[in-house]
């Protein structure tokens, strides 16, 4: 059922809501991490653009473990503090690289259309 | 999938979990944030206070997750169940009213839907039921299909369509003559009969084709009834030795719990029947049996008919010569055979418990369209607070079910007490009645009932919900729920038009049945039936002596002022019958075209007619001195006189009654009177012609069971116990049936009464609901329009006005529903031919009265709400709002 309005949320807001989620499974792609990671990460790679709400982090997190992409266990970070940390599943590993595709299709759509004439 | 399982775990105390869980997260978080303050140079103070600005809302986060682990659709289930209940509770006199009409309707179509499913879809408790047929020939005397032993086993060798041909020859009472000793009913069938019906005894086996034979070892199976009652259901019955008409028999087998005979006689034990099938293959006609086939896979009946038309052939060529026109050869399913005439008493009730459900429905959903009109600013206040419409919707279905299964459950209660009343007061011999039970296949469809209902209610809000805004439209909207309502009123005053009519041309009929002239007289007479075993009576003399001196012994009784010896009695039920053709006048030749009908007969002592006051009408009747001649005698019906001897003087003229030359065995009977016509072959049939023979002091004229016909002056209760008592006096083990002749009448009429009884019970129920109905509209309709006559009356209507204003608009409902209900009533009817004696289906006087009844009481019902109406105060109507 919840699945149901994210989707109808999602088009509500536009790309952010689902973009969010494509960006955590990109986040964990390499190494497992934890939320705190996860946001320094998205921050770091992106330049400062995106500065994520830990308010959104977390039910898309939430959102991520619930389909099954996602994992979670509890571990010693290196400097000795516990957290929890996020790995991709299986699942989650593809439906990283469908939405890589996906994004690059509309990307280059988007370029197509916008593309000055001549 | 996953999801689903993980949320129902979190539903079942997973939360607590998972909120410890993501407090911890947000802990470790803040804590790394902190971390990094610090190493940044910041103040423990500052370090903590910047963390907690950049982690945000913790609330927020903790609330937003929950949200995206919540079983929103069961949780929203529940919220809606819960909502329809505090709804329902709020409004007791609606949520009643629409559980009572539910349970009623409900409850009488599970009752009767357990009552007729035996009949009209059950599959029978043999093995691949469809398969199985009942063959055999169809002649004037006999309307069912049955064989001959000249001809069956013919057939059997040489049939192609069938994979098993069998047979059985009946059942007849017999006694268990041991200790303690009963009267049963046995059956004897053929061994490979259970076979082939693909019947299996549940202890033991079947008997064998060795103990089939005419003295053959006596072995048995029995009933599951009897191995209870009479065994207690010891296994160790099988090989016991029983005692049956004297004769010490081997119990083989148990037979299933429903087992039944495929002409559902009670069968309390199946014997071998033991035929000399060489004899038999000789005899003509041969002994009479009725057969049984399990057809081939893939060959219809009409297939099967054709392949066997030489057999049949071969059959009518052993046949008499006045019977090869009128005999036919006849297939049909086992079922059509059972059923016969059960078919339409089943559809047509059915029927009417369907239209009263339908009346029903109607009622509920105008409760729920009243209902909803009135939450009309309910649902827009929720509406504009954001409740989709989906979930509006949602919430009319939950309710629409909830109500509907509370409905349901009541109704299953109620059902099974309905039937207990139908099967207290049915007559004794419906055989599908007694087996009628709710079981699960009964309750699977009072489900499915419950499940259509609820899916009817929960679409009538939904259906006009959609049509645009409901502020906005209000009144209109309104408007069009009356209309809706007005035609779910005109439906029901159709369909219970339809009802009364049926109802009361079966009610007709029945008075007409009840009130016909018997041609008899059936005050103060007492009869005893009784039946004396083969055993301890085993000549026609011993037989002869018993009765003889019963009689005797009645004659000089309290009150009896005579006593006559009948083998049977009109009306109805068993009696001799033979053919018209075989009567013929002494030295000249019968007439070889046609068998001409059949014609009853009895064997009566003298007193007979003058007990039942049937009227000698020509010649003396039977004398005394006539008991103890060598001559035979007999009296003929007035019908049957005229037919053999048109226009001319009867008496004294001599008559054979069987075939073939004059014989010993075709002996001549001079004929000594006419008497009065006599209803003869049941309540419902025209009677036949019929003559008497006189049973003289002579043992040939004497069988082992007969009526003792008693006519007294004393109250026929006491009468009955000492009739009882003095047979008993005679011989203690004689089984004696007494009942007056009045009962036995009555009981002949059990039948269309319970079928009376059922019908007037579903129109008086459709009648009530339908006048619920339209009472329950016009009283809406005057508080919808209680302004309106308000101002009506401010300009200057009088009181009758306004009541033929609010009687108005209840004719324009009460009229077309009338006329429709007639036009229905007129094209249905006729399937009620067969069930109707001496009524045309279209009897004007039924159709006119019903009517006007119906009119009437519509009237009344409407009449309430007018009166209601024509009190309203102007001044206060104008002031509302």
């Amino acid at each position: 059922m919840s699945t149901v309005e994210n989707l109808s949320e999602g088009k509500k807001l536009g790309l952010l809501q689902g973009t969010l989620e494509v960006l955590i499974l990109r986040g964990l792609k390499l190494e497992a991490n934890h939320a705190y990671g996860i946001s320094q990460f998205l921050k770091q790679q992106s330049g400062s653009e995106f500065l994520v709400d830990n308010g959104s982090l977390y039910p898309a997190l939430q959102r991520l473990l619930q389909r099954g992409w996602i994992a979670a266990q509890w571990k010693s970070s290196p400097n000795g503090r516990r957290a929890r940390y996020y790995k991709l599943t299986p699942a989650g590993r593809s439906q990283l690289v469908k939405a890589t595709s996906q994004w690059e299709r509309f990307v280059a759509a988007m370029a197509r259309v916008l593309a000055p004439e001549g | 999938m996953r999801s689903m399982w993980s949320k129902i775990a979190l539903l079942f105390g997973g939360r607590r979990r998972l909120a410890d869980e993501l407090d911890d997260e947000i802990d470790s978080h803040l804590e790394f944030l902190i971390e990094r303050n610090l190493e940044r140079g910041m103040s423990e103070e500052a370090a903590e206070a910047a963390a907690r600005r950049e982690l945000g809302n913790a609330a927020l986060m903790r609330e937003r997750s929950y949200e995206s682990w919540q079983f929103r659709g069961f949780e929203t289930l529940l919220q809606d169940i819960r909502y329809a209940l505090r709804g329902f509770l709020r409004n007791p006199a609606f949520t009643v009213t629409a559980i009572l009409t539910l349970a009623l309707a409900i409850g009488a179509t599970t009752a009767v839907f357990s009552v007729v499913d035996r009949i009209l879809f059950r599959s029978l408790p043999y093995g691949d039921s469809d398969r199985l047929v009942s063959l055999g020939l169809v002649a004037p005397i006999e309307p069912q299909e049955f064989m001959l032993g000249g001809s069956y086993y013919v057939w059997q060798d040489n049939q192609r369509p069938f994979t098993a041909l069998t047979s059985e020859i009946g059942a007849a009472p017999c006694d268990l003559t041991e200790d303690n000793p009963i009267r049963l009913n046995c059956a004897r069938a053929e061994s490979n009969f259970l076979p082939t019906l693909e019947v299996f005894p549940i202890l033991g086996r079947n008997f064998s084709a060795e103990e089939d034979r005419p003295n053959g070892p006596k072995v048995a199976l029995i009933s599951y009834e009897l191995w209870l009652s009479r065994f207690h259901m010891d296994q160790h019955v099988i090989g016991k030795l029983i005692h049956i008409d004297g004769h010490s028999t081997e119990v083989v087998g148990v037979l299933p719990k429903d087992f039944e005979m495929p002409r559902l006689q009670i069968a309390d034990v199946l014997l071998p029947q033991a035929l000399d099938t060489a004899a038999q293959r000789r005899a003509d006609p041969g002994h009479p049996m009725w057969a049984f086939a399990r057809l081939k896979p893939g060959v219809t009946i009409e297939q099967a008919k054709e392949e066997l038309q030489p057999l049949f052939e071969y059959s009518l060529r052993l046949a008499p010569a006045p019977f090869r026109k009128e005999v036919h050869l006849e297939i049909r399913s086992l079922r059509d055979r059972q059923i016969h005439d059960a078919r339409l008493a089943a559809w047509v009730l059915l029927g009417m418990v369907i239209a009263v459900l339908l009346t029903a429905c109607a009622n509920v959903a105008s409760l729920l369209i009243a209902r909803a009109a009135s939450r009309e600013r309910e649902l827009a206040v929720r509406s504009a607070l954001g409740a989709s419409r989906m979930r509006l919707a949602r919430q009319a279905f939950t309710e629409a079910i909830v109500l509907s299964f509370a409905g349901g459950v009541a109704g299953c209660l109620f059902g099974w007490l309905l039937l207990r009343l139908f099967l207290g007061i049915a007559p004794d011999g419906l055989p599908f009645l007694s087996k009628a039970q709710i079981d699960m296949r009964v309750l699977v469809f009072a489900l499915a009932v419950t499940l259509a209902c609820a899916i009817f209610f929960g679409m009538i809000p939904t259906m006009h919900r959609a049509r645009g805004n409901v502020l906005a439209a209000h009144t209109r909207a309104t408007l069009r729920n009356s209309a809706f309502r007005r035609y779910l009123v005109v439906v029901q005053i159709a369909v219970s038009m339809m009802l009364l009519v049926g109802g009361t041309l079966l009610a007709r009929s029945f008075w007409n049945l009840q009130n016909q002239r018997l041609g008899m007289a059936v005050e103060n007479i007492v009869t005893a039936e009784i039946s004396l075993g083969q055993t301890s009576y085993p000549t026609a003399e011993k037989q002869m002596a018993f009765f003889q001196q019963f009689a005797r012994n009645l004659r000089y009784g309290p009150g009896v002022s005579s006593v006559a010896i009948s083998d049977s009695l009109p009306p109805g039920g068993y009696h001799h019958d033979q053919i018209f053709a075989s009567l013929h006048v002494d030295g000249k030749p019968q007439s070889a075209s046609g068998t001409g009908g059949t014609v009853t007969w009895r064997s009566v002592t003298p007193e007979y007619f003058q007990m039942l006051q049937i009227p000698i009408v020509q010649g003396e009747g039977f004398t005394e001195d006539e008991l103890s001649s060598n001559n035979r005698f007999l009296v003929l019906s007035k019908s049957l006189a005229e037919r053999i001897f048109p226009g001319e003087s009867v008496l004294g003229k001599q008559l054979h009654l069987a075939n073939g030359a004059p014989t010993e065995n075709d002996p001549v009977y001079t004929v000594v009177g006419i008497a009065a016509d006599v209803k003869n072959s049941g309540l419902a049939s025209r009677e036949e012609p019929e003559y008497y023979r006189l049973r003289r002091n002579r043992a040939q004229d004497w069988e082992h069971s007969s009526f003792v016909i008693v006519k007294t002056t004393l109250p026929p209760e006491t009468i009955e116990s000492w009739i009882r008592s003095q047979a008993a006096a005679l011989d203690p083990t004689v089984p004696v049936e007494t009942r007056t002749l009045a009962e036995r009448v009555n009981r002949m009429a059990d039948q269309p009464r319970f079928e009376m009884l059922l019908v007037e019970f579903f129109a008086g129920t459709g009648l009530v609901l339908a006048v619920i109905g339209l009472y329950g509209v016009v009283s809406y309709l005057v508080v919808q329009r209680t302004q309106e006559i308000g101002i009506r009356m401010a300009v200057g209507a009088t009181r009758a006005d306004i009541l033929w204003l609010v009687l108005g608009s209840a004719l324009r409902m009460i009229v077309p529903g009338t006329l429709i209900g007639l036009a229905l009533a007129f094209a249905l009817s006729r399937v009620l031919i067969s069930l109707l004696f001496n009524v045309s289906p279209h009897d004007p006087a039924t159709f006119a009265c019903m009517s006007s009844i119906l009119i009437f009481v519509a009237l009344l019902a409407a009449l309430m709400p007018a009166a209601a109406a024509t009190r309203i105060d102007p001044n206060a109507a104008l002031r509302v709002e």
